[in-house]
């Protein structure tokens, strides 16, 4: 492996590396517009130049391969001045328009110039005219006079989504990125376009105006709109809440996880999170009174629902779960706890597939738009759908007293009339979930469950990895998470569960299940665990998990 | 609006796409041809082209743009294409292009309303020997003076 | 070889873009000849003869081919450059108007000795007649078995196409022309792989000017020897020189290598129209920084130019006269490059719109003190800093001619500021 030396610090770095991918390794910061390590490589923008001795023009980092003996210098003044003078010709026809662009804040442009520019423009020429605010898609809107044209968006969509609809016309300073005329950015994946547009070129429509992002909090957290589990930044503005419009969640970022996502996540999933604070979100517990349900409190109903849970138990009248592959690990281990515990439910089934065969693709988007299935699969439940059906089935039939339904909405799945006839086949429903839908609307009960960005927890992403989400704004209304309200019934009735938190109800999980055994919180970090079913941690994993709990506890 | 190859302009290409490894390797020959059946390349073509070269039309358009010789509109019936570099520039260039403007009251890039003539400032052609000089259609025509480039819109115009 | 010791003229002149024609020049004779060497010594041969590239970066040819990889698993390319765009260039449109059959001649002896077996001609696509030419040259040499199937009887097989360039003067740089070649736009690739490992199509490939290519088969038939002694110590033989601008006779003379710019101007030109004095002089094409007067006494090699920083390009040489603005000829320089920048790479694409813009403003009456600062900082800021040369160029020329005509141009902005004043009270005061 060669070894080489980045201003001053020596570094031994995998060959094929270039200069860039080593000094990111050493946390060396190089500026960058048109590299992007999920993209080829282009050489084009020119910021990147670094001095390299016994080479006597400058090179650009991202291109230039590491040998062997070789010495860089990033900040020597001819490297300092290189990269000011690529600055000042982007700049050249640039609106610097900041104050009404969105990028402000996130964009390199200013971030070198305040880095390595703060020269005063000589630039006293007339600045070409391009199109500007152009929605180039359902997401996206374009401002090609603030286009650097990196050609990051073009290699996205010719070699991450494949679908070409964008390209560099014309020459010199007249070129300007455009879609194809007639066609729009309307990819599965169009929006990271403009996460990977290091200017304010294209901007996001969903997101243009509503804040400014340093007003923004960042949580990292897992995408729950399909069993795929992309990482992804929860983006809150918490600071200006005036500003929300009654959307607390701002926006969604993908964040980058090798083993998962990489850099990308599916627009599908990025808009996901609406349901948060949508017009249907369930904030408040109701319950039936003379056929119509109405707002009641937390107070008021536990001890009904304990008492109609404690008069099936005596009568030896039939209690059953229907659990959902939306909880996190947590819930459904809390859950299944409780059931086979306490309320003696020994089956378990979780999923509801939808009618009609939703889209999926070969890249991120799967089939199961369920973040946990997997998950619950491990914890004991039965991830056949047929298992669903023959619970609704015994309910229809008369044979369940209560019924709990996490999340469902069963019309999804299911025949109305089957549907029709299991909800009143039993004496009382209890639905626990986020969103009201047609199932909840006939619930005995709704107990009012926190979204994934209130709380806390692990899901486990189709391929077992179990990936941490974390709270980013606080729970709506009267809404708990689904495991604080199973262990504020298991208070009431049978053995109490005792946890404080999400993590104690982890820990009581990974000792109890093969599939988490010696996970923790702070080993699945930022990454994730893989899960297996054996029991046994993969070995790479394993020793990582080991480390990091090792620093963790140090 | 649709666009068709002619019979000739199909066999043409056919020909063209069996001297490269692949078919993308033949899209400036072919949007010649194009071009050649057409006057212009219109914007229809496009899609089609890109079906013969199995490319995205995205990629057909960025090279039709990237190469002045393709146009995509209609032009004037004679291509005036007056060399404004250096070595023509310094024997005159720039009166011939401004006898130009006067005469026909056309500047780079514009057509006469009756299509007869358009004018197009070029880079060098490769004929600095003649200059000053201008390349109609396909032919150079050299040491260009007031009385030749008279003549020549005098008989091109009729 | 005629009787005044020139190589391709005598072919230029009697039309030897005819078989028939060439025939009486001992035609096809040293492509029979190369064929019955082994590959490298015909590789060996050239580089003996010191032939280097005449199309402007002066690489030496045979070196070029040995960097070929031996017995290659994928097919290797010859490449013929014949986009001659650099403005104050002509020559190759004569090779290949009417010497067409010597530049097939070197391409069947080049592809051998690297062995390729097949060849593309990228040609100008203003180039319309001289295309046509070649097109008929290649039919004539198919149907007499110089071409294709076994190429003149021996077991080598060569296909040779024209592939006609669509307006764009970055095409002439190798990697550029090998994108367009592929079909795409004419972007320079970043460099390594070089295109003789991974070239057209991803393979071996090697890029030679036309003017290049039809020395080679005088070079075999006369042995390295006789055409390394025609030229200057590390450059051989001969070559074409164009001049143009302000002469008597303009046009292209097949000269040794290292005939002083003096000569070429005064001799073969025939100087300066009505006796005028020389102002300025670019020895090989608008890329090459200017020359004064002063410095005329320089031999036409590829060295010695460089010593006086500038360089022997295409051997364009564009001569100015004493009347000749020079801000002028610096904008009609820039424009161009500003006209042919690909936008692939910032410093080139914003570089060369804005030196454009300064100079368009300087000759409208709108200069300002700064302006010849600013033009030799924002060429200073491209030059080295680019993709390929055509920024390198730009930022060279805008400082070359301000190194060495800093006078004329202080005083044409002092005269235009002067004006400019006189005619806005306002403006004087803003100043």
């Amino acid at each position: 492996m060669p070894t080489i030396t980045i201003d001053g610090k020596e570094l031994t770095v995998e060959k094929g590396k270039t200069i860039i991918q080593a000094a990111d390794e050493a946390g060396i910061d190089i500026p960058r517009y048109c590299y992007h390590p999920g993209l080829s490589i282009v050489g084009q923008c020119r910021i990147c130049l670094v001095e390299v001795e016994k080479m006597p023009k400058l090179q650009v980092a991202c291109y230039t391969p590491v040998m062997d003996g070789m010495v860089v210098h990033t900040q020597s003044e001819r490297a300092r001045k290189g990269r000011k003078d690529v600055l000042e010709f982007l700049l050249v026809n640039h609106p610097i328009d900041c104050p009404v662009c969105d990028q402000a804040g996130e964009c390199f442009l200013q971030d070198y110039y305040m880095k390595f520019g703060l020269y005063d423009s000589k630039m006293l020429e007339d600045k070409n005219k391009k199109s500007k605010a152009v929605p180039i898609g359902k997401h996206i809107v374009l401002d090609s006079e603030r286009c650097i044209l990196c050609t990051r968006c073009i290699r996205f969509c010719d070699e991450v989504s494949k679908t070409n609809e964008l390209g560099i016309f014309h020459r010199g300073d007249h070129a300007e990125l455009l879609p194809y005329p007639g066609k729009t950015v309307d990819n599965p994946y169009s929006v990271n376009v403009v996460d990977i547009c290091p200017v304010g070129a294209l901007t996001e429509k969903d997101f243009r105006f509503r804040t400014r992002v340093w007003y923004l909090d960042e949580t990292n957290s897992v995408c729950t709109g399909c069993s795929t589990g992309c990482n992804i930044e929860v983006h809150t503005n918490k600071k200006r809440e005036y500003k929300n419009e009654g959307r607390r969640v701002t926006r969604l970022k993908p964040r980058f996880n090798k083993d998962v996502n990489e850099y990308w996540i599916c627009d599908e999933g990025r808009y996901s999170f609406t349901y948060v604070d949508a017009a249907d979100r369930l904030g408040v517990v109701m319950k039936r009174v003379k056929g119509e349900l109405q707002e009641s409190t937390w107070a008021e109903v536990m001890p009904e629902v304990l008492t109609a849970l404690q008069s099936a138990k005596e009568n030896n009248k039939r209690i059953a779960v229907l659990g959902s592959p939306k909880m996190t690990n947590e819930d459904l281990f809390a859950l299944k706890k409780f059931a086979s515990q306490t309320l003696g439910v020994s089956q378990m089934p979780v999923t509801v597939l939808p009618k009609e065969k939703p889209f999926s693709d070969d890249f991120l988007i799967r089939e199961d738009k369920n973040p946990n299935t997997k998950g619950a699969g491990y914890l004991g439940y039965d991830t056949d759908h047929k298992a669903t059906r023959k619970l609704l089935d015994d309910c229809a039939s008369g044979g369940v007293e209560l019924l709990i339904i996490f999340h469902h909405d069963l019309e999804a799945g299911f025949e109305t009339e089957l549907v029709k006839s299991a909800l009143s086949g039993a004496k009382t429903v209890v639905f626990v979930g986020s969103n009201a839908n047609t199932t909840s609307a006939r619930a005995t009960y709704i107990l009012p469950s926190c979204t994934y960005v209130e709380k806390e927890g692990t899901f486990t992403n189709f391929a077992g990895r179990v990936q941490k989400i974390n709270r980013a704004i606080e729970p709506l209304g009267d809404s708990l998470p689904e495991w604080t309200i199973i262990r504020n019934l298991s208070r009431k009735i049978g053995k109490a569960l005792a946890y404080f938190e999400a993590e104690d109800v982890f820990k009581d999980l990974t000792k109890n299940t093969a599939a988490f055994s010696g996970m923790s919180y702070s080993a699945i970090g930022d990454g994730g665990l893989v899960a297996e079913e054996n029991g046994k941690l993969k070995q790479g994993d394993a020793k990582a998990a080991a480390q990091k709990t090792e620093t963790a506890t140090a | 609006m649709s666009f068709e190859l002619t019979k000739e302009s199909k066999l043409v290409i056919d020909e063209l796409l069996t001297r490269y490894p692949n078919k993308r390797a033949a899209a400036l020959p072919v949007l010649h041809v194009v071009q050649k059946q057409h006057g212009y390349i219109p914007a229809e073509a496009e899609p089609l082209v890109a079906e013969i070269l199995e490319v995205p039309p995205v990629k057909i358009r960025e090279v039709l743009m990237f190469y002045t010789l393709f146009l995509q509109k209609e032009i004037g019936k004679n291509h005036l294409q007056v060399c404004r570099s250096v070595s023509c520039w310094l024997r005159g260039a720039d009166r011939i292009i401004k006898q130009i403007n006067e005469k026909l009251g056309i500047h780079d890039g514009e057509t006469t309303s009756d299509k007869q003539f358009t004018l197009t400032e070029v880079e060098c052609l490769g004929d600095c020997e003649h200059a000053p000089m201008m390349q109609l259609n396909d032919d150079y025509i050299g040491d260009l003076t007031a009385e030749k480039v008279d003549e020549i819109i005098g008989k091109k115009g009729q | 070889m005629s009787k005044n010791g020139k190589i391709l003229t005598p072919l230029i002149e009697n039309d030897c873009n005819l078989l028939e024609n060439y025939k009486k020049f001992k035609g096809y004779e040293a492509a029979k000849k190369a064929l019955k060497m082994s590959q490298d010594e015909v590789i060996e041969e050239v580089q003996k003869s010191n032939l280097r590239g005449l199309g402007g970066a002066g690489f030496p040819t045979g070196r070029k081919w040995a960097f070929i990889p031996k017995n290659s698993q994928k097919p290797v390319y010859l490449v013929i450059n014949c986009d001659e765009s650099e403005p104050g260039t002509f020559k190759d449109k004569y090779i290949v108007s009417s010497a067409t059959h010597v530049l097939i001649e070197g391409i069947i002896i080049a592809s051998y000795a690297i062995g390729a077996h097949t060849c593309y001609i990228y040609i100008r696509g203003e180039y319309v007649e001289p295309a046509r030419r070649i097109e008929a040259a290649i039919k004539e040499a198919y149907d007499a078995g110089i071409l294709g199937k076994k190429v003149l009887g021996t077991d080598f097989n060569l296909d040779v196409y024209v592939h006609r360039g669509a307006g764009a003067y970055i095409c002439g740089e190798e990697t550029a022309l090998l994108n367009s070649l592929e079909g795409k736009k004419g972007w320079p690739r970043m460099k390594p792989p070089f295109p003789a490992i991974e070239g057209l199509f991803r393979c071996p490939t090697i890029v030679n000017n036309v003017e290049t290519i039809a020395y080679v088969p005088p070079i075999i038939q006369n042995g390295p020897k006789w055409f390394a002694d025609m030229g200057t110590e590390r450059s051989g033989g001969m070559r074409f020189y164009g001049i143009s601008g302000n002469v008597n006779k303009p046009g292209i003379y097949e000269l040794p290598v290292g005939t002083p710019l003096r000569e070429m101007i005064y001799e073969h030109a025939g100087g300066i129209p009505g006796g005028k004095a020389l102002k300025c002089v670019v020895p090989g094409g608008v890329s090459a920084p200017p020359l004064r007067p002063d410095e005329i006494d320089v031999p036409m090699d590829p060295d010695a130019l460089a010593k006086i920083g500038t360089m022997i390009g295409s051997a364009g040489i564009i001569v100015m006269d004493e009347d000749t603005n020079l801000v002028e000829m610096l904008m009609a320089s820039i424009r161009f490059y500003h006209h042919e920048s690909c936008a692939q790479c910032t410093p080139c694409r914003e570089g060369t719109g804005w030196l454009d813009k300064i100079l368009q403003r300087m000759l409208s009456g709108g200069a300002r003190e700064r302006d010849i600062d600013d033009l030799y900082e924002i060429g200073d800021s491209i030059f080295g800093n680019t993709i390929c040369p055509l920024g390198d160029s730009a930022g060279m020329v805008a400082k070359g001619y301000i190194d060495k005509f800093r006078g004329e141009f202080e005083a044409y902005l002092s005269k235009s500021i002067a004006a400019k004043s006189a005619n806005s009270p306002e403006l004087k005061k803003a100043s």
